[in-house]
């Protein structure tokens, strides 16, 4: 098996694809975003509430590959308990890092694991496909 | 038939890549040397525009061109070369029937019937023309093997029904659905029924006479030929009736500010230059294929299934989607929980091209209750050693993600 394949999915991918942070569903909650890639057909739907302009209680539900679903599953983890200003920032360095190779430094090590992802271009989408509609979601409000 | 090894000799692609485990012919077939030095020769010493020219370089190639159509005629075993219709594939033949044929025929409380398996080119086309004129798709259902419930269809036969539209060969799931009888009884009703040949018109001996369908729709690229060239057969009678959809040069007889009449078919579906080196290369593609026996190919692609399902058998937590007996080249399957586009990047890596998705059937997909699947697809080129190194990747892939 490929090295630079098995380094994308290493311990990262393949553990939040599995115990994926927060996975379920929350009808009640006050913000819902939907992620959904229509030429593959993963779809997650994102759930939080804001409280004086903080992210809480994220959850997310939905159906894709692994490093769609891991990748969804790290933003949820780090969403929780920030700042709109804050979590923005963090979508935005997220971002960069994976569409550049030493864009951002010091990023968290659940971040770098989706870097390898650079390498398998028709797989980019999966591991941004969450962060992209929060980045809209933030250019909005 | 001939040894693959000598066939696989005929495309220039394996020279390029002796690593590629090629497992993806039914979203494309690789193309011939004749075919890919026949498009460039075309152009090199025989390019011009067809018909109006008087020159010899444009009368040769109006005659070429229309050459062409007689083989594909031939082929497919039309009556005439006039039931030809060049279109730019599956997809704008399928379109051309509905809006040109079809939409006129069709009234509030008509029906149209398709099956659970269509491609989304052989179900939306007629979504849409259902839509605007107020009639209903109906959707024949499959049996638990994925095979169309042939009693179901039968009942949902009546004097309503104004089209049937049918795959031959299933994209997602290989099976090889029962067209003539379908078609013998859609015929008791008058119902006319158009054949997606995308898959079968180089598996099968596809003849339209024998099979007595009154459309076929097929693409020139899955049959050793360019993208963008397709085929429209349609029965005389029905090209009289059916309607340009498209206007413009080289489809008119006579033209005046107020009036245009059009042309005989097939001319009058074939507005503006057309692309006239995919036909080239089309005919080069039918002279290709006419060189085997589709019997053979045919027998080829089943051994070619049953060698898969052997080795996968080995392979823990595969399921195979589609479980018909009479099946072609196609194997679709699931591989425990693992997402078919991780199974693809992973295959891709080790240089086995295979497929990963909904192949065009999202409605299916939701009918099996799946999001995707692998599929692995052959054609006359494929090897079983291509297939074992699928199987043996597949093990990897299933102990590297439990």
């Amino acid at each position: 098996m490929n090295p630079r394949l098995k380094e994308l999915y290493k311990s990262v991918i393949l553990k939040h694809s599995k115990e994926p942070v927060n996975y379920e569903k929350r009808e009640d909650a006050g913000e819902h975003i939907d992620a959904y890639n229509s030429l593959c057909g993963d779809r997650f739907q994102l759930y939080f509430d804001l409280e004086e302009g903080k992210i809480k209680d994220v959850s997310f539900h939905g159906y894709g590959c692994a490093i769609s679903k891991a990748s969804t599953s790290v933003l949820v983890k780090f969403l929780e308990g920030k700042s709109l200003g804050e979590a923005q920032v963090m979508v935005k360095e997220y971002l960069d890092s994976l569409s550049v190779e030493g864009e951002v430094i010091d990023l968290p090590e659940e971040f770098e694991a989706f870097g390898a992802a650079r390498d398998f271009p028709g797989r980019m989408k999966c591991a941004t496909l969450a962060w992209e509609e929060m980045a809209d979601y933030f250019e909005k409000e | 038939m001939r040894s693959v090894i000598d066939i696989r000799r005929d495309f220039p692609i394996f020279k390029q890549h002796p690593g590629l485990a090629y497992l993806d012919s039914a979203a494309t077939s690789h193309k011939p040397e004749a075919v890919i030095e026949g498009i460039a020769n075309f152009y090199r010493s025989e390019n011009s525009n067809i018909h109006r020219g008087i020159y010899d370089l444009a009368a040769q190639t109006s005659a070429k061109y229309e050459a062409v159509r007689k083989n594909v005629a031939d082929l497919i075993g039309a009556e005439s070369e006039k039931e030809i219709i060049y279109t730019s594939g599956t997809t704008d033949s399928i379109n051309l029937v509905a809006h040109g044929f079809l939409a006129e025929r069709l009234n509030p409380g008509d029906e149209v019937l398709i099956t659970a398996m269509e491609h989304h080119a052989n179900l939306i086309p007629w979504q849409m023309v259902c839509k605007w004129r107020g009639a209903k798709l109906r959707i024949i259902p499959l049996n638990e093997k994925g095979e169309i419930d042939m009693a179901v269809y039968k009942d949902m036969l009546s004097e309503r029904v104004k089209m049937l539209a049918v795959v031959h060969i299933s994209n997602s799931l290989g099976c090889i659905n029962p067209v003539e009888e379908m078609i013998a009884e859609a015929h008791k009703f008058d119902i006319p029924v158009l054949l997606d040949g995308a898959q079968s018109i180089t598996h099968l001996p596809v003849d339209v006479r024998s099979l007595d369908c009154d459309f076929l729709a097929f693409s020139g690229h899955k049959m050793f030929g360019p993208t963008g060239i397709g085929v429209l057969y349609g029965k005389a009678a029905y090209l009289e009736e059916m309607q340009p959809v498209r206007f413009g040069g080289d489809m008119i007889r006579l033209v005046s500010y107020e009036e245009t009449t059009f042309a005989p078919f097939p001319q009058k579906f074939e507005a503006g230059t057309t692309n006239i080196a995919g036909v080239i290369g089309l005919g080069y593609a039918v002279d290709y294929l006419s060189n085997f026996d589709r019997v053979e190919i045919h027998k080829r692609m089943k051994e070619l299934r049953s060698y898969a399902l052997d080795k996968l058998a080995d392979v823990p937590d595969i399921r195979i989607i589609g479980q018909s007996d009479h099946s072609s080249g196609i194997v679709s399957f699931m591989l425990g929980n693992v997402h078919p586009h991780d199974i693809a990047t992973f295959l891709g890596t080790e240089q086995i091209a295979i497929r990963a998705g909904h192949h065009c059937t999202q409605p299916l997909m939701n009918l099996l209750e799946i999001p995707a699947t692998t599929r692995a697809s052959f054609s006359i080129y494929s090897r079983e050693e291509e297939i074992d190194r699928l199987a043996a990747e597949l093990k990897n892939i299933h102990s590297f993600f439990s």
